[in-house]
């Protein structure tokens, strides 16, 4: 009788320590999460950027050079979005950002980035952020209104794209 | 003898009554029994695979990108290496290995897998000068080195509950030297026994007979690793018969393989505080700070000794025990000639080459942790946080908290023995953030950094003061026809009566009234009166709406107190308001987390850099331009001298009634930092925003890159002199003149009598007007 009563004894008491494990032991599996790695088609956004900062200034004198360390992740980013790996490239360009954050030609290569995967909304925010830090650069403000112009077209407000338009042609004839 | 017949009858169906209970105690028995082992059977599988998904989730900092011309100087690089636990020798042969000749470094960095990639391991050379990286190149052929990405400081875990931790490793990671020696040491049969070893049980036995005590276990590694899952030290019977019967359940059910992870992965090596350190992963960090793969044969054997008893070896407080124990493991080692006699005995001279005890708070930075863990809860569940091995990347610098820390610890101390505070009174809290790109750099929660309680960065609701005064000017200045920097506002006394009947009647710090003064002035001056009145006029629902777009989204009473502050918010709300002003009026999350990654390194999350333009840059910056007068010439005139002259600096004070609270918000074009300063018990501090918190702001601040960048002008700006005390056009002769932004086309027409070739009389031309 009293080892019966051992029994169950003991059984409450791993019936007890199973329950306290199963609370620390998790059985579920990791949740699945989705990424937004963008398309694997071939991206035709290019992000003129690996050109060596020699060509950009002969091309467009009032873009700042850039230091080497921004000017290989440019290229590394460039890389990537050939690659079809859009994601990675914006996280590249991010860096590049976190170095020289005053330069809008970087706000402007994430917008072009931006737009390629779709998301035509925060593309159009993030030219504007670029116009805030090129305030006499015609150049790079007319790149960006003609951005701000394709992206409202995506999201269907055409009116608003045409605005842009003619903001950038007149920035480009000045 | 009727009674004795009775009793004569009764005998025999006793004895049949006894029979049945015994067998049918037997067959309840037996099915106990066979249910046990299924329950222990269910109990073996689910521990195995439960024990191998629990990890807990890994914080790392943000890595440092290493380029020339980063402001970094000498010392701060070497504290960052020691964070990572490089280890600093006279000639670096492995990964994880650097030597330091005053500002020279040589240095072999280590793997690490990225979000965006993998970094492979480099061997560099840098040079430091004036605080920053002045060179740096390839170690092997001297080229010029553009970019170099280390490995992240790792700065905390989010463990379950039961504060295990773990460096999980795969057996094919594990080095062969140390599956060998642990093999030999404590399970020779391993390949060949079902979990258990009568043979070795029996040879126990008798040597301990022989030996008059415990001097040989007979354990299995099978049963050692079932003996971890119960994580119970006693030593009946009863549990010897569960750790067989499950020590033969696990052997059906898994390879020798797994089973060997399993335990490589779990055995208890040694107690951090409340922290267990299992596995030889953890260990390896735990003894070593180095990862398993990085050890020598002698520290392998050192491991291996460990598990036999990780206290009584323990190498930090019983060295001669813990050497004559790895000795010994080397002796075994030799004996089965997994080393030749030479290796033996040079390992056998080594020293334990533990590194000392350094008692690490589990997490480093518990108050950032906490910003992160709150984070990750919107996208995670709990579970998934502390048993997924997840990676977190997260915005952390490091640099700046360690020097947050140390200003906060210091200013505090010489505030409460300056202003005569009972020491240990004040508390504080600070957040610090990047400004272009509105990540977290830094956070305090509290002067004691290294405690994880109440993190007054996120939790603390305080009255915001002054420090809301900006939007009240920003609403003005965006109606530019009204409202420019130039324009005088009323600070003379005011009593405002409200439809309830309420009366108020705001008062400046200084209890004077100053008259008619320009906006920007009134601003930097923080007057109380002028902005209460300006409020007033503007109305406080469109100071709400200002304050909905500047990023604040908690409840507001549309009291006129509003405008002076009579709001309570955290120092992370002030943050958030802030960071619009400083990033030129683009709103912007607040980012304490940049990825994450699985266990298995492939990306699950990124946090990107995302930006919402509310407010017009070219207003944003004529309010911006009025707090670089608060450093300049007002509140926060204090700044100005720890600084280079051309610094762009700009900031607000915030002081609450009765001197509760003491707020500084402030930036730079990189960097923004808000500190609050006051008391848990809401009483009194004896500090204003300008004595108090500011110089914590100031302290910081001044540490940092002196050449900084900073947001230019924006489009659509004008310049012009005013004369201040009519806010009329001037021009730089005239005294006090300043040179202020306006909207084109909004600037004064007229010009004050100092301007050459100005009208005479200024104002005469609306006397006129007047006239007809």
């Amino acid at each position: 009788m009293r080892v019966f009563a051992g029994l169950i004894v003991c059984f409450v008491v791993m019936l007890l320590a199973v329950q306290g494990c199963s609370t620390t032991a998790s059985t579920s599996a990791p949740r699945p999460v989705v990424i937004e790695k963008g398309s694997s088609a071939p991206v035709t956004t290019q992000i003129p950027a690996a050109v060596s900062p020699a060509q950009e200034r002969a091309r467009e004198p009032v873009v700042s050079r850039q230091p080497p360390a921004v000017v290989a992740l440019l290229e590394h980013a460039q890389q990537q979005a050939n690659d079809g790996d859009l994601e990675s490239s914006a996280a590249s360009l991010e860096r590049a950002i976190r170095i020289n954050p005053g330069s809008a030609v970087l706000w402007y290569h994430l917008a072009t980035l931006r737009l390629a995967q779709g998301e035509a909304r925060q593309a159009e925010q993030l030219a504007v952020k670029s116009n805030s830090l090129a305030p006499g650069n015609m150049v790079q403000q007319a790149r960006n209104w003609t951005l701000i112009a394709e992206s409202r077209r995506q999201r269907g407000d055409s009116k608003g794209a045409n605005a842009a338009e003619r903001r950038a042609r007149e920035l480009e004839r000045n | 003898m009727a009674k004795r017949r009775k009793r004569g009858r009764r005998k025999p169906r006793r004895k049949a009554a006894r029979r049945s209970v015994w067998s049918r105690l037997f067959i309840v028995l037996a099915i106990l029994l066979v249910g046990y082992i299924i329950f222990l059977d269910f109990q073996v599988r689910h521990q195995f695979t439960g024990k191998r998904w629990s990890l807990p989730a890994r914080v790392y900092a943000r890595p440092l990108e290493l380029y020339a011309g980063l402001s970094l100087s000498a010392d701060q690089f070497a504290a960052e290496l020691k964070a990572l636990q490089y280890r600093p020798v006279r000639s670096p042969r492995a990964a994880g290995e650097y030597s330091r000749n005053a500002n020279k470094f040589h240095l072999l960095s280590r793997p690490f897998d990225f979000w965006d990639g993998s970094e492979a391991a480099q061997n560099l050379r840098l040079s430091f000068a004036g605080g920053n990286i002045s060179r740096l190149s390839d170690g092997k052929t001297g080229a010029a080195t553009s970019l170099a990405r280390l490995d992240p400081v790792l700065v905390g875990s989010f463990y379950p509950s039961h504060n295990e931790d773990r460096v999980l490793l795969q057996l094919d990671d594990v080095p062969v030297a140390l599956t060998d020696a642990l093999i030999a040491v404590e399970d020779r049969g391993f390949y060949k026994h079902h979990g258990i070893a009568p043979l070795a049980i029996a040879r126990a036995l008798w040597a301990n007979i022989r030996a008059g005590g415990v001097v040989q276990g007979g354990s299995t590694l099978t049963q050692q690793l079932v003996k971890n899952f119960f994580l119970t030290s006693d030593r009946s019977l009863l549990r010897k018969i569960n750790e067989a019967i499950m020590a033969l359940l696990l052997e059906w059910h898994y390879d020798k393989d797994e089973i060997l992870e399993g335990y490589i992965n779990e055995v208890y090596l040694a107690q951090d505080g409340k922290r267990s350190i299992n596995g030889f992963g953890l260990a390896s960090y735990f003894y070593f700070e180095r990862p398993l793969a990085e050890l020598s044969i002698e520290q392998y054997a050192l491991l291996v000794g460990l598990v036999k008893g990780p206290s009584y070896y323990n190498p930090r407080r019983h060295p001669e025990r813990a050497r004559s124990r790895r000795n010994l493991v080397l002796d075994i080692m030799l004996q089965l000639e997994l080393i030749d006699k030479q290796t033996a005995s040079r390992a056998k001279q080594k020293g334990l080459g533990v590194s000392p005890y350094g008692r690490k708070a589990i997490n480093t930075f518990p108050a950032f942790l906490e910003l992160v863990r709150r984070q990750l809860q919107r996208d995670y569940r709990d579970e998934d946080i502390t048993s997924e091995g997840l990676s977190i990347f997260t915005t952390l610098n490091p640099q700046v908290q360690w020097q947050l820390e140390r200003v906060l610890a210091t200013r505090l101390k010489t505030l409460e023995s300056g202003h005569s505070i009972e020491a240990g009174t004040l508390e504080a809290a600070a957040v610090i953030t990047s400004v272009q790109g509105g990540e977290v750099l830094a956070l305090a929660g509290g002067r004691d950094p290294d405690f994880a309680g109440f993190n007054r960065a996120l939790n603390a609701r305080r009255q915001v003061g002054s420090l809301l005064k900006p939007a009240v000017y920003l609403t003005a200045l965006e109606q530019p026809r009204s409202y420019t920097l130039a324009t005088l506002l009323d600070d003379s006394p005011l009593t405002f009566t409200a439809r309830t009947g309420d009366v108020w009647e705001p008062r400046n710090y200084d209890r004077e009234n100053h008259g008619m003064v320009p906006l920007y002035h009134a601003l930097a001056h923080s007057y109380n009166v002028a902005t209460a009145r300006l409020g007033l006029a503007l109305g406080i629902d469109s100071v709400i709406a200002t304050l909905r777009r500047l990023g604040i989204e908690q409840h507001l009473n549309p009291y006129p107190s509003l405008v002076l502050g009579a709001v309570e918010m955290s120092p992370l709300q002030v943050t958030r308001m802030y960071q619009t002003y400083a990033s030129g009026g683009f709103r912007m999350p607040l980012r304490a987390i940049s990825a994450v990654l699985a266990a298995d390194t492939s990306p699950l999350q990124r946090y990107p850099l995302s930006v919402e333009s509310v407010i017009d840059p070219a207003e944003n910056h004529l309010v911006t331009t009025a707090m670089q007068y608060a450093v300049r010439e007002g509140t926060a005139r204090a700044i100005p001298p720890s600084f280079p002259a051309d610094r762009f600096l700009a900031g607000k004070t915030g002081t609450t009634d009765a001197l509760r609270d003491s707020w500084f918000a402030g930036f730079t074009g990189e960097r923004l930092g808000v500190v609050w300063i006051g008391r848990d018990d809401n009483q009194s501090t004896g500090l204003t925003g300008s004595s108090g918190a500011l110089l914590v702001w100031r302290d910081l601040f001044s540490q940092f890159n002196p050449a900084g960048w900073s947001q230019p002008a924006a489009e659509g700006i004008e310049y012009q002199w005013i004369d201040p005390a009519s806010g009329l056009l001037a021009d730089a002769g005239c005294a006090n003149a300043v040179q202020l932004p306006f909207i084109e086309g909004s600037a004064p027409l007229e010009s004050a009598p100092c301007k050459k070739g100005a009208s005479p009389i200024p104002g005469a031309v609306e006397w006129f007007k007047g006239l007809f």
